[in-house]
C-alpha cells in the first residue's frame, strides 16, 4: 500500500538516527538504512527511468553517494527521507540525459508515435497514472488541500514533471499542448502550491502558539 | 544574473526540484548552488514542499544484487574471490622454489671446485603435507668422485619424534639402496662410497627411528631428486 505523507515525518525520524550513525561509519546502521529506504527510492528512480538495469545502477550510485555524504547530512536542515529522495531524484533525472533528445529543437519528435508511446496514457505495467498518485499523496495534510486548489491541467502537468521526470517539452508532448502553455501551467501550479503550503504552515504555527 | 534575487532564486529552485530544469541549465544550476546560499535555501524549501509527493509511490524492492554491489563499492566486502595468481600460497610456493634454486646455485658457486665440481641434487617434496612432515626440499651435494655426500634441508623439516628420514639411491631399474638416515634439521655427511654408481635419483622416505627394517623404503617417499648425467 502506498505511504501517505503523514508517515513522512515518522519514517524520517527513524532514518535520521540511522543516517547519523552511517555518517560515523556504522556499517550496520547503513545496512539498516538501505533496508528501510531502498524500496521507496527504487520506486522513485524506476518511475523516472523505467529501464530496470539503469534504475538499479542509479540506485547503487545513490547509496554509494549517501554513504559518502552521510557525514554532511544535517538533521536540523532537512528531513532524511526528503534528503534521500532528492538525491535519488537528481540521479534518476541525470540518468535520462541520453534519452532527452532535446525535443524542443526537434519538432519531428512531436509526430513520432513511437516516441510518444513511452509516455502513453495506457500504462504498460499497470502503474498508477501521475494523477492517481497525486490523489493518493493528497490523502493527508495540507498537500491535499493545496493540490485541490490547482486547476486540472496544472495538476496534471506538475504530476507528469514530478513523478515521471518529464521535461517541459515532454509534458507538452504528452498533453498535446503548446510548450509555452505547459510552462506557464507548471509555473503557476508551483507558485500556487507554494503560497498554499506556506500559508498552511503559517496557520499551523499561529494555531500552535497561545 | 543576480541569483540572490528572491523571485529568481525561487523560480529556479522550483524548476530544479520539480525536475523541469533540464540539460545544460540543470548542470549550470547545480554548479551555482555551491556559491549561492539563496539558491540552496530555495532548493531546500522546495524539496520540503514537493518530496512528500513521492510518498504515494508504491515501494519496489530492489533485487539483492544491488546491495551486494553497493557493499563492494564502499568496501564492505571483497570484490571477488582472488584469482589463483593472487593467492598468497602460490607466491609462497614460488618463493620457496626460487629460494631452493638460489641456494642450490649458491652451493655450486660458493664451493671452490676441487679437481672436479661436485654434483648438486635438489630433492623436492613429492606431495602436500603428509605423515606430520611439512613440505620442504633437501639439497644433496656429492663429491665428483661420488665418495662423499652432504645432505642439507633447505627449510626446517619437522618430523614426528618416532619417525626418521632415510636417504635412498634409486637405480634406473631395480630396488633402491639405503644410504642411511639423514638429519631433518641440519647437514648430514653420507659416506657410503660409490653413491653415483648406478644411481638415477635420490629419494628420502619416512621410516621408523632406526631406519627401514626391510632394507627397502616402507614409509612414504617425501622428496625426490634426479641426478642429471
Amino acid at each position: 500500500m502506498a505511504t501517505v505523507p503523514s508517515d513522512w515525518s515518522e519514517r524520517s525520524k527513524e532514518l535520521s538516527v540511522l543516517l547519523a550513525r552511517s555518517g560515523l561509519g556504522d556499517r550496520q546502521a547503513f545496512a539498516r538504512l538501505y533496508e528501510r529506504s531502498s524500496a521507496h527510492l527504487f520506486a522513485v528512480v524506476l518511475r523516472i527511468n523505467r529501464d530496470r538495469a539503469q534504475a538499479e545502477d542509479v540506485l547503487q550510485e545513490v547509496y554509494v553517494n549517501v554513504w559518502r555524504a552521510a557525514k554532511s547530512f544535517d538533521a536540523a536542515q532537512s528531513q532524511p527521507l526528503t534528503w534521500l529522495t532528492s538525491i535519488a531524484r537528481n540521479r534518476a533525472i541525470d540518468s535520462l540525459r541520453r534519452r532527452q533528445a532535446e525535443p524542443q529543437t526537434q519538432p519531428a519528435n512531436l509526430n513520432d508515435d513511437e516516441d510518444r508511446n513511452v509516455y502513453d496514457d495506457v500504462p504498460d505495467d499497470n502503474a498508477p497514472t501521475p494523477l492517481e498518485m497525486l490523489g493518493r499523496a493528497s490523502d493527508a495534510r495540507a498537500l491535499a488541500r493545496c493540490m485541490d486548489g490547482l486547476t486540472p491541467p496544472q495538476r496534471q502537468s506538475v504530476a507528469l514533471a514530478f513523478y515521471d521526470g518529464l521535461s517541459h517539452a515532454e509534458v507538452a508532448e504528452h498533453m498535446r499542448e503548446p510548450l509555452g502553455t505547459v510552462k506557464s501551467w507548471v509555473r503557476r501550479a508551483l507558485l500556487a502550491l507554494k503560497a498554499c503550503l506556506d500559508g498552511a504552515v503559517a496557520r499551523e504555527r499561529s494555531a500552535g502558539s497561545p | 544574473m543576480d541569483y540572490s534575487r528572491p523571485a529568481l532564486a525561487d523560480r529556479l529552485g522550483a524548476e530544479y526540484v520539480a525536475g523541469t530544469l533540464r540539460g545544460p541549465a540543470r548542470r549550470r544550476f547545480e554548479a551555482l548552488l555551491a556559491a549561492h546560499p539563496a539558491l540552496r535555501a530555495s532548493v531546500r524549501d522546495w524539496q520540503d514542499r514537493l518530496m512528500p509527493l513521492s510518498a504515494s509511490l508504491a515501494p519496489v524492492a530492489p533485487p539483492p544484487r544491488v546491495w551486494q554491489r553497493i557493499e563492494t563499492r564502499i568496501g564492505f566486502r571483497p570484490a571477488a574471490a582472488p584469482r589463483w595468481w593472487a593467492q598468497l600460497a602460490v607466491w609462497r610456493a614460488l618463493a620457496g622454489v626460487a629460494t631452493a634454486a638460489t641456494l642450490a646455485l649458491a652451493l655450486v658457486v660458493a664451493t671452490p671446485p676441487p679437481a672436479q665440481a661436485p654434483i648438486v641434487v635438489v630433492l623436492s617434496a613429492t606431495t602436500a603435507p603428509a605423515g606430520g612432515v611439512t613440505p620442504a626440499s633437501f639439497v644433496a651435494s656429492i663429491s665428483a668422485d661420488g665418495r662423499a655426500m652432504v645432505t642439507r634441508p633447505l627449510t626446517e623439516v619437522s618430523v614426528q619424534p618416532d619417525r626418521a628420514l632415510e636417504l635412498w639411491a634409486v637405480p634406473p631399474s631395480g630396488a633402491p639402496r639405503s644410504l642411511g638416515l639423514i638429519s631433518a634439521s641440519g647437514a648430514t655427511v653420507v659416506r657410503q662410497g660409490k653413491v653415483l654408481k648406478d644411481t638415477a635419483a635420490l629419494a628420502v622416505s619416512l621410516e621408523p627411528p632406526t631406519g627401514s627394517p626391510t632394507g627397502l623404503p616402507t614409509g612414504p617417499v617425501l622428496y625426490v631428486g634426479k641426478l642429471s648425467s
